[in-house]
């Protein structure tokens, strides 16, 4: 018992590490379980990854790095916003050459300051084990955001997800929501790479939501199932790179998607044994 | 599950899109000044090994620095036009044993087009990262790094000098004459050798203690009598990341020795450093590990990150 816990003890740098941890799975278990649901994978993943210039950007002229972040997100959205909107070029066309643009960008960007080569990895991979008290405070507010929000827009969200159509019949701009969402994940991402990395933020917004969506048919169970596996696998992951010296956002990431494919294993058996194929 | 397969199809797309991209990261432009003189040309990979190799050229070639000062070159990638000057140079001096893990391919295949190569750690006592550093601490080293050759010599102006003379002979292999520059040079660094060993002499034997970002000062340690018991990432490369397990170890090396200061320097988190200094209660000194001053003179360079230690670990 002593070395599942203890290490958690006797170490602040992991505790703020599994606070950061709880934070983040809270907070992507219920923006996941939407992308999930709605299959918005990759505009998490570009926007994961197209602040990167954004970020680059807001460090070498002495910016806070989340204000850069956010201006990244914003062109992403935007750009994928006008793009669909101007020509009949499809979503993922769209999302795909604004993220690849913006990740060749940050590259540049990176490449030619000299002295920014290192922080590349930071940014992408985060710095789990130096959560300071700050970064535990904006993960807080995101997380209370993010929850409000999906309290507020519960109905229109969840029409969203099962019947698009039925958005507006009921009398709710469907694009509005849609932005909405959009602006969830984008805070999600923009608040949680700083201290986690863009790698595990984009981890914990789609494993542990994949996990929701396998077992449940209901969305609030789905992100209670989501929130399970998130903090789960933040802790087996950190306790993995206590024990084993790996290094620590991938091992929670690592973990997740480990738990999802143990899931969907015995979800698989389960129904071809039950014969249940819907 | 139709969603599911759609996603899952599409993140795997733009994980192998990171990947090639990131694999082209950090191509820097080089000090590339393209001037064409009719002197040979002397390509040295990094800045501090290149002041050196400028003092022993002189004015007999132009001598040309690959990465940017102030770059990390564990990490540095070529452009092509940095290609373009490896192939065209008379001598490619590298500093070997995987500090240009990525120029490494472009030198050797420059060096079965016909270009000398000169590789500076071929001509120093090379020190086993895991084994003469760490030999009485078993827990320190990892073993996939056990037998790996430090490649940081130019902390210690010693073997500097060992690889000047050597560097003297490779000049005139190919006609390069440089009179006695080289063992002028040498003269130098073993006085600059002297000035070191009067910098620190104030820090008391049991003070002689270093934790380092990654392990950069294996031989300056060596050469001073110091003990490197432990880094924040304990590899050779600043790439790795930090793991939970070894920052923990090395909270308990830091309170089991009595350890006061944390070095830290290019590359090293400074998240992870600050935090894990915050809660082992020692301080933070930035150490310039891999790049030239301001005046751009290997002496300042090691007479500086001399004092640095010298000034943090006295009582």
């Amino acid at each position: 018992m002593g070395n599942l816990v203890r290490p958690f003890l006797d170490n602040e740098f992991l505790q703020r590490a599994f606070l950061a941890g709880v934070l983040v799975s809270l907070t992507c278990a219920v923006v996941g379980t939407y992308v999930v649901l709605r299959g918005m994978a990759f505009i998490g993943d570009a926007l994961a990854h197209g602040v990167l210039p954004g970020v680059a950007g807001a460090l070498m002229i002495g910016m806070p790095a989340m204000a850069g972040a956010a201006v990244g997100a914003a062109v992403m959205v935007g750009g994928v916003g006008l793009i669909t909107a101007r020509s009949k070029l499809s979503n993922d066309t769209a999302i795909g050459l604004l993220f690849i643009g913006l990740l060749a960008l940050g590259v540049v960007m990176v490449s030619s300051a000299d002295s920014l080569t290192g922080d590349l990895e930071a940014i992408l991979f985060g710095q789990f084990l130096g959560v300071n008290t700050s970064d535990l405070v904006a993960q807080s507010i995101a997380l209370g955001f993010v929850v409000v929000v999906a309290v507020v827009a519960a109905r229109p969200f969840l029409l969203l997800c099962f019947d698009a159509d039925l958005v507006s019949a009921m009398g709710y701009r469907a694009t509005w929501y849609h932005r909405l969402m959009l602006l969830l994940i984008a805070a999600t991402v923009v608040v949680s790479f700083q201290a986690v990395g863009a790698l595990l933020v984009f981890g914990m917004l789609l494993a542990p939501a994949g996990v929701g969506a396998l077992i449940s048919k209901r969305i609030g169970t789905m992100m209670l199932w989501a929130a399970l596996v998130g903090v789960v696998s933040t802790y087996v992951g950190l306790l993995a790179s206590y024990h084993f010296s790996w290094a620590a956002g991938a091992s929670v990431v690592l973990t997740a998607v480990t738990i999802f494919f143990v899931v969907f294993t015995g979800v698989s058996i389960r129904h071809s044994i039950v014969g249940d194929r819907s | 599950m139709e969603i599911m397969n759609h996603t899952l199809r599409k993140s795997v797309i733009a994980c192998f899109a990171i990947g090639s991209l990131l694999t082209t990261a950090g191509c820097g432009d080089g000090d590339s000044s393209s001037s064409s003189s009719d002197r040979p040309s002397v390509v040295v990979t990094y800045s501090i090994l290149g002041a050196v190799v400028a003092d022993v050229v002189g004015d007999a070639a132009d001598v040309k620095i690959l990465m940017p000062n102030g770059i990390d070159p564990h990490e540095w990638e070529p452009s092509a036009k940095d290609i373009e000057l490896l192939n065209q140079a008379d001598l490619i001096v590298s500093n070997g044993l995987d500090l240009e893990g990525n120029v490494m391919e472009a030198i050797e295949a420059a060096e079965k087009d016909g270009v000398a190569v000169f590789h500076a750690t071929d001509h120093i006592d090379v020190i086993e990262f895991g084994v003469s550093v760490h030999d009485d601490d078993e827990e320190a080293g990892h073993d996939d790094e056990l037998g790996s050759g430090d490649p940081h010599f130019w902390t210690s102006p010693v073997e500097m000098a060992a690889v000047v003379e050597a560097l003297g002979v490779a000049l005139a292999d190919i006609g390069i004459d440089t009179g006695d520059r080289a063992a002028m040079t040498k003269e130098d660094l073993l006085n600059t050798d002297q000035e070191v060993r009067d910098l620190i002499a104030a820090i008391p034997a049991e003070s002689r203690i270093l934790v380092t970002g990654h392990e950069s000062l294996g031989y300056f340690a060596h050469e001073y009598e110091f003990e490197v018991v432990g880094a924040v990432i304990p590899s050779l490369s600043s790439e790795a990341e930090a793991s939970a397990g070894d920052l923990a170890t090395l909270k308990e090396i830091i309170a089991d020795e009595g350890v006061s200061v944390i070095f830290t320097e290019m590359g090293t988190s400074p998240d992870v450093v600050e935090a894990l200094a915050a809660e082992a209660k020692v301080s933070v000194v930035e150490l310039s590990t891999h790049f030239l001053p301001e005046d751009g003179t290997y002496e300042t360079f090691i007479l500086q990150l001399a004092s640095m230690i010298s000034v943090a670990l006295q009582p």
